[in-house]
């Protein structure tokens, strides 16, 4: 969990596996956005040059369907993977302790870790609180903070509606042989509106806190590496990070909860956790704050 | 030294005469027969008329005989003009005779046909009884919609291209020897195989009148069709030059009819009328496997909830949806920046455990 590499902590986020899956995704939504939003913006000065490059008219839709396809095929993939890891890391060991029932199982799916809970929130609470200086302590993150949660959601539901709409527009002649013409109607709309907001989703928010963010800036590498720094995972996954850190004996090393650092006259507020009372860390958390 | 020699040769005479053939126009056309070209081919040769409408009366040369009516002399179609300096002239009426000799009938040739036809078509100035159609001055005239168009050649050696195949040409000069010939002709019959215009074009001509939102309210339709059809993908791929898409005249012209008969969707003889629609898309180059279903799809939803109701809200949930998502997250990210400012600052502070 906890890698060391130049005197520096790195703790692993993400597998072979989901970064394949990742860089797919994302390789397959920005072709489709390249290909698809010249026709949505086509009076834009841009949307002719970038259609060219695609090949035209009469390329560019080809390029299109083969994204839109390799996507659908990797959902179809990412849904094996999800209900196999489910099976492997919580269905069978039920099974063998004899536990497995239907409220067992149901519980098991409610608190897995992506599954968006209370705690998200109260995080969300917390973190509007400290934004608006109304407190000091920002929240603490589990494994999957409610942003990265809404960031494997919206994709999720955008490819359910993109994907199925598009595949309406592609065999329509097959669709209204059962629906009615206007179906089409309505898949053209949610096709391209909903794409619209995926691309706004992720270019603004997702690439904000992947990427732009003060504390990321000008990349971040735990999609191509799976591993994060000891900075970003304490300010973004602080709960986690207590439990590896604990687990691991290193306790006593762990950076303060960020915003947290104690400051000049503020030192008889401050600590309220035991990290905050490890003066040595202090400073070095002051550079990665800001 | 030799420039010298040749000088001498020649003459001053000839000088001038060398220096008058180099600036003659090119290729000083047969069908300029009244020498309207003497004028008219300087390219700033304008005035603004009675109107105040700037009119450019420049005649490119090389243009003009890549156009449908270059064998046409200028006075075929300008008959008023007599003498030069002419007065001004009238609007050319295409319904007269011209001087061109109609090959099959050996007639002289006449667009008058048309009139017939435009007069029977949604776009007749009058109704079925004879009587004038309100607001029928905005009904389309021949110019309203017609220029002076190029030829549109097509190659079909091997695959179908742009352009003139000399494989075919070489073909025709086996029986026909004057290659002017072999060329018109060949440029007018392959033209004629497909369309003049590409969809876009042909989309931007109706939009003359049917993206004009006076007209289209003034006549009661429905739509700014040309605008909705844009918004379709059938627009879309237009803008971006496919020809393979339908344009106006695909989906609202009878099979084997000319744009001229047109007729109204409450006609029971038109395509677009409710019970004949499931042929349009079925066409054999379009989508054969169309059901009457597939016909029912909206070709002119706009986003106006009087028009398109459905599609309105429709759009206007994911434009919420949008909004609703992207503008707290955007609130969020403005609020971190300002946030880290002063990562330490808070109006309240957690006490002691």
């Amino acid at each position: 969990m906890i890698k060391e590499k130049d005197g520096k902590r790195y703790f692993f986020r993400f597998t072979l596996n989901q970064r394949f899956q990742h860089i797919t995704m994302a390789s397959c939504v920005i072709t489709l956005i390249l290909t698809g939003m010249p026709l949505k913006f086509k009076q834009a000065f841009w949307a002719p040059y970038l259609y060219n490059l695609f090949g035209g008219i009469h390329v560019a839709p080809i390029v299109h369907k083969v994204a839109g396809s390799t996507l659908l095929l990797l959902f179809a993939y990412h849904l094996i993977y999800v209900l196999v890891t489910i099976s492997n890391n919580y269905i069978t060991p039920l099974k063998q302790k004899g536990q497995l029932t239907a409220g067992n199982l149901i519980k098991t799916l409610i608190n897995l870790p992506i599954v968006p809970n209370i705690k998200d929130l109260e995080d969300i609470r917390d973190l509007l609180k400290y934004l608006l200086y109304l407190s000091d302590k920002p929240p603490e993150g589990a494994q999957f903070t409610w942003k990265e949660k809404f960031d494997y959601w919206a994709p999720f539901w955008g490819i359910v509606i993109i994907g199925s709409s598009g595949l309406i527009m592609w065999h329509k002649e097959l669709v209204t042989r059962f629906l009615p013409g206007l179906v089409i109607n309505f898949a053209l709309i949610a096709h391209s509106d909903e794409a619209l907001l995926a691309m706004l989703f992720l270019f603004i928010w997702h690439f904000y806190n992947v990427h732009l963010s003060p504390s990321v800036f000008p990349i971040g590498t735990v999609f191509l590496t799976g591993y994060l720094s000891e900075e970003q995972m304490a300010e973004e996954h602080y709960q986690q990070y207590r439990e590896v850190m604990t687990a691991a004996g290193l306790e006593d090393q762990m950076l303060p909860l960020h915003g947290t650092r104690p400051q000049k006259g503020a030192e008889e507020d401050m600590p309220v956790t035991a990290e905050d009372s490890v003066p040595d860390f202090a400073g070095e958390a002051k550079t990665t704050d800001n | 030294m030799t420039l010298k020699l040749i000088l001498k040769f020649i003459g001053g005479w000839g000088i001038v005469i060398l220096g008058f053939t180099l600036f003659l126009p090119v290729g000083a056309t047969a069908a300029d027969i009244g020498n309207c070209l003497l004028c008219h081919k300087y390219p700033g040769l304008s005035r603004v008329d009675e109107e105040g409408k700037f009119r450019l009366l420049y005649v490119n040369e090389d243009i003009f005989h890549q156009s449908v009516h270059s064998k046409i002399q200028c006075e075929g179609c300008h008959a008023d003009v007599k003498k030069i300096p002419h007065d001004p002239v009238k609007k050319v009426d295409c319904f007269i005779q011209c001087h061109v000799i109609e090959p099959s009938s050996e007639t002289k040739f006449s667009h008058k046909d048309v009139q017939s036809f435009l007069e029977a078509s949604v776009h007749a100035k009058v109704d079925e009884y004879g009587n004038p159609k309100k607001f029928s001055e905005d009904m389309p005239t021949c110019l309203d919609c017609h220029d002076n168009p190029l030829y549109r050649p097509l190659s079909f050696f091997k695959t179908v291209r742009p352009g003139i195949s000399e494989t075919a040409a070489g073909r025709c000069r086996v029986c026909h020897k004057k290659d002017e010939f072999i060329y018109r002709f060949y440029n007018h019959i392959t033209t004629r195989l497909h369309k003049i215009r590409n969809p876009r074009n042909v989309a931007e001509v109706c939009a003359r009148c049917h993206d004009d939102p006076e007209i289209v309210k003034r006549h009661e339709l429905d739509t700014l069709a040309a605008y909705s059809y844009g918004e379709t993908f059938h627009g879309k791929a237009a803008f971006f030059l496919s020809e393979r898409v339908p344009d106006c005249l695909d989906c609202h012209v009878n099979r084997g009819q000319s744009v001229h008969q047109m007729l109204s969707s409450a006609n029971p003889n038109s395509i677009t009328h409710k019970n004949n629609k499931d042929m349009i898309c079925s066409n054999l180059d379009c989508h054969p496997k169309a059901t009457p279903g597939f016909s029912a799809y909206k070709v002119h939803p706009e986003f106006n909830p009087g028009q398109s109701p459905a599609q309105y809200y429709f759009t206007v949930f994911f434009l919420v949806l949008a909004g609703g998502t992207l503008l707290p997250l955007m609130g969020i990210m403005g609020l971190d920046l300002i946030r880290r400012l002063f990562p330490h600052a808070a109006l309240k502070r957690r006490k002691k455990p």
